[in-house]
């Protein structure tokens, strides 16, 4: 680990930009926060806010090619993207990056794009409004094993430039850096303590995922719950962590006449609280009640029967799907319900 | 790295059996020989990548239909040296219909073997009894094969072996030749849901499902049956599975090979989740034990 002082947070993304394409979290038309990619020309200052999607699309993609079939066999069809960066990943995203690391270690595509990238994490020194990364693990702070460079405000408009290994020394060579005092680094383990003690109380997080882990929550709790789930996937869309994915065949149209028919293999972002998910050729159908479903999911980013898997639970208390929830049932508003209903 | 990308086999035969359902014969284009190597691009790309030759009984494999997309299936008879294999497919859903319009030397595609089939440890020299329901028999063909040619052999002709397969009618029971095979060695009970007025049940035949006939198989073991292994609706698995604890078989003896709908056979795409299992890949088989 190496630390080191900046003033100017431009050098640092001018110095990125010469050698990958960047990505930055900005403040879009639509007064949303979006990832957007940086130019030369001008790039935005960074802001340290939690951009509406996380970043699972730039690794795990809404829609890709898996393969074409030519008519007499299967081709693959690897993304291949141009280095690049992610610059300014608050601690939650990243945590979500490594817990997608591992699930999707062995799958080439997502491997394609992650290999290729540079994380620059971003402390977080305010709590933000629906977050709650402390209870899981997930931050304020970014983890020294889930970002190559962490980026840390200081107090006089300067920057903490912390590198955590290789791909990060070797991304800011040639760039004029000060090394930093070690003290900055106390100060900002005070700064990030200070932070996490500024979370509102979230004790009922945790008492909900130790009710959650009994096993003594009833059906019937799940089945009113499930009733203001509209299977609209917002949540399942917006959760960093989730990965569950379906797969259809189109045909492409071919560019010569006498060539035989390409189909093209693509796979998609689904949701496990679609009723059909599950449905098999027969109808039948093991996840047919909407409570199981709802069920199913928080378990998925709760239950402990999960957690060795991972060393860590699946949620990192972004709170997208509480925002986004039209039917609230978030992760808040649901983790409030078990205390009070289950 | 996994292999998202199926090897391509063809339509060699098929033959129906019952209703809506064939054996199909496919063969596997280009199986890699370990001895040559392909030095022309052509074929290279064209060179079957997936492991083949490892397939366990009960395992699966994923079948690709260009058109439409990829199903699991499992194999009645694994892949040979050259790539030949056998599976029993039901007509159900599009996949399954568009496989049944299509020509005999058709290009498809398949990826596997996946998952943990049959535990063949667990069950070597124990006595079994083996539930099956419908298509259920499909993942046991394999097995029982295995089984009923063991009977011949000496060693391990102590090992007593006892089916029953339940069917919703006369019409819908599949792999009759099959079963008339291993009669010779084996005890088999058959269960029909539905009889018609004018149908005579023959030996061993009656109406009802299999767990009406369970301890009726039960008692007919003369050393206690040790292990069992189940395949069928998943309803009739469960209460098989707690009758056959009733009669003192270990819950981890007990072994049911579970289906569900999958995407892409290798543990990602989440539809064949279980609880914390995924069927693809912690499964098909799992213990009763295993399962809440």
């Amino acid at each position: 680990m190496d630390v080191y002082q900046l003033d100017d947070l431009t050098k640092l993304q001018q110095h990125l930009l010469t050698q990958f394409h960047l990505y930055q979290v900005i403040n879009n038309d639509d007064e949303q926060y979006a990832w957007q990619q940086q130019t030369k020309e001008g790039n935005d200052p960074l802001i340290a806010k939690l951009p509406q999607s996380s970043a699972k699309d730039f690794f795990f993609a809404e829609h890709e090619t898996l393969l074409i079939f030519n008519g007499e066999y299967f081709q693959e069809t690897l993304p291949t993207p141009k280095p690049f960066v992610l610059f300014g990943v608050l601690s939650c995203d990243l945590t979500a990056i490594s817990y997608q690391d591992q699930f999707f270690k062995d799958d080439p595509y997502y491997q394609a794009r992650r290999q290729q990238c540079l994380l620059v994490g971003l402390d977080c020194i305010h709590p933000c409004q629906q977050g709650f990364c402390p209870t899981v693990d997930a931050g304020p702070g970014v983890r020294e094993h889930s970002a190559d460079i962490i980026l840390h405000p200081l107090d006089n408009q300067q920057w903490l430039v912390i590198t955590t290994n290789d791909k990060g020394n070797e991304a800011i060579k040639g760039l004029a850096l000060t090394t930093s005092h070690w003290h900055l680094l106390t100060q900002r383990d005070l700064v990030l303590h200070r932070c996490e003690q500024d979370f509102p109380d979230n004790t009922y997080l945790t008492r909900a995922i130790d009710k959650l882990n009994t096993g003594d929550i009833k059906d019937t709790f799940w089945q009113q719950l499930a009733v203001q789930c509209l299977g609209c996937s917002g949540c399942t869309t917006l959760c960093p962590t989730c990965s569950c994915y379906g797969t259809r065949s189109i045909p492409v149209e071919s560019i010569q006449e006498e060539e035989k028919k390409h189909i093209q293999q693509e796979r998609f972002w689904d949701s496990c609280l679609y009723e059909g998910f599950q449905r098999e050729a027969s109808f039948h159908n093991p996840s047919s009640d909407a409570g199981k479903r709802v069920q199913r999911f928080w378990q998925h980013k709760f239950g402990n029967e999960f957690f060795t898997e991972f060393n860590r639970h699946g949620c990192v208390g972004c709170g997208r799907c509480e925002q986004t929830c039209p039917g609230v049932i978030g992760v808040h508003s649901v983790m409030k319900r078990i205390n009070s209903d289950a | 790295m996994l292999n998202h990308i199926p090897d391509t086999l063809k339509i060699v035969d098929y033959i129906d059996d019952g209703e809506l359902a064939r054996h199909y014969q496919f063969q596997l284009v280009n199986i890699k020989n370990s001895s040559e190597k392909n030095s022309d691009k052509e074929l290279q790309n064209n060179t079957a990548e997936h492991n083949w030759q490892d397939a366990q009984p009960g395992q699966f494999f994923m079948l690709n239909v260009p058109s439409i997309g990829e199903a699991a299936f499992t194999f009645t008879e694994p892949p040979n040296a050259k790539g030949e294999f056998r599976a029993l497919i039901r007509q159900m859903g599009k996949l399954t219909s568009t496989l049944f319009t299509l020509p005999k030397g058709e290009i498809l595609g398949a990826r596997g073997p996946f998952g943990r089939g049959w535990p063949l440890e667990k069950i070597a020299k124990q006595n079994i009894i083996i539930i099956a329901g419908g298509c259920g028999l499909a993942p046991l063909v394999n097995l029982i094969n295995g089984l009923t040619d063991n009977q011949a052999d000496d060693s391990v002709a102590n090992q007593q072996v006892v089916l029953i397969y339940g069917a919703q009618n006369k019409q819908a029971q599949l792999l009759t030749t099959e079963r008339n095979r291993w009669q010779q060695q084996i005890k088999i009970y058959s269960t029909l849901d539905e009889v018609d007025d004018q149908y005579t049940l023959g030996d061993n035949e009656s109406q009802g499902t299999p767990i009406d006939i369970i301890d009726t198989a039960l008692a007919s073991f003369t050393r206690p049956a040790t292990i069992a292994l189940l395949c069928g609706p998943e309803i009739m698995m469960h209460s098989a599975a707690k009758q056959l604890v009733k009669n003192g078989i270990a819950s981890d003896a007990i072994f049911l090979a579970i289906e569900r709908r999958m995407h892409c056979g290798v543990g990602l795409c989440g539809h064949c989740y279980l609880n914390e299992h995924f069927v693809c890949k912690n499964g098909p088989t799992f213990s009763w034990q295993e399962l809440p």
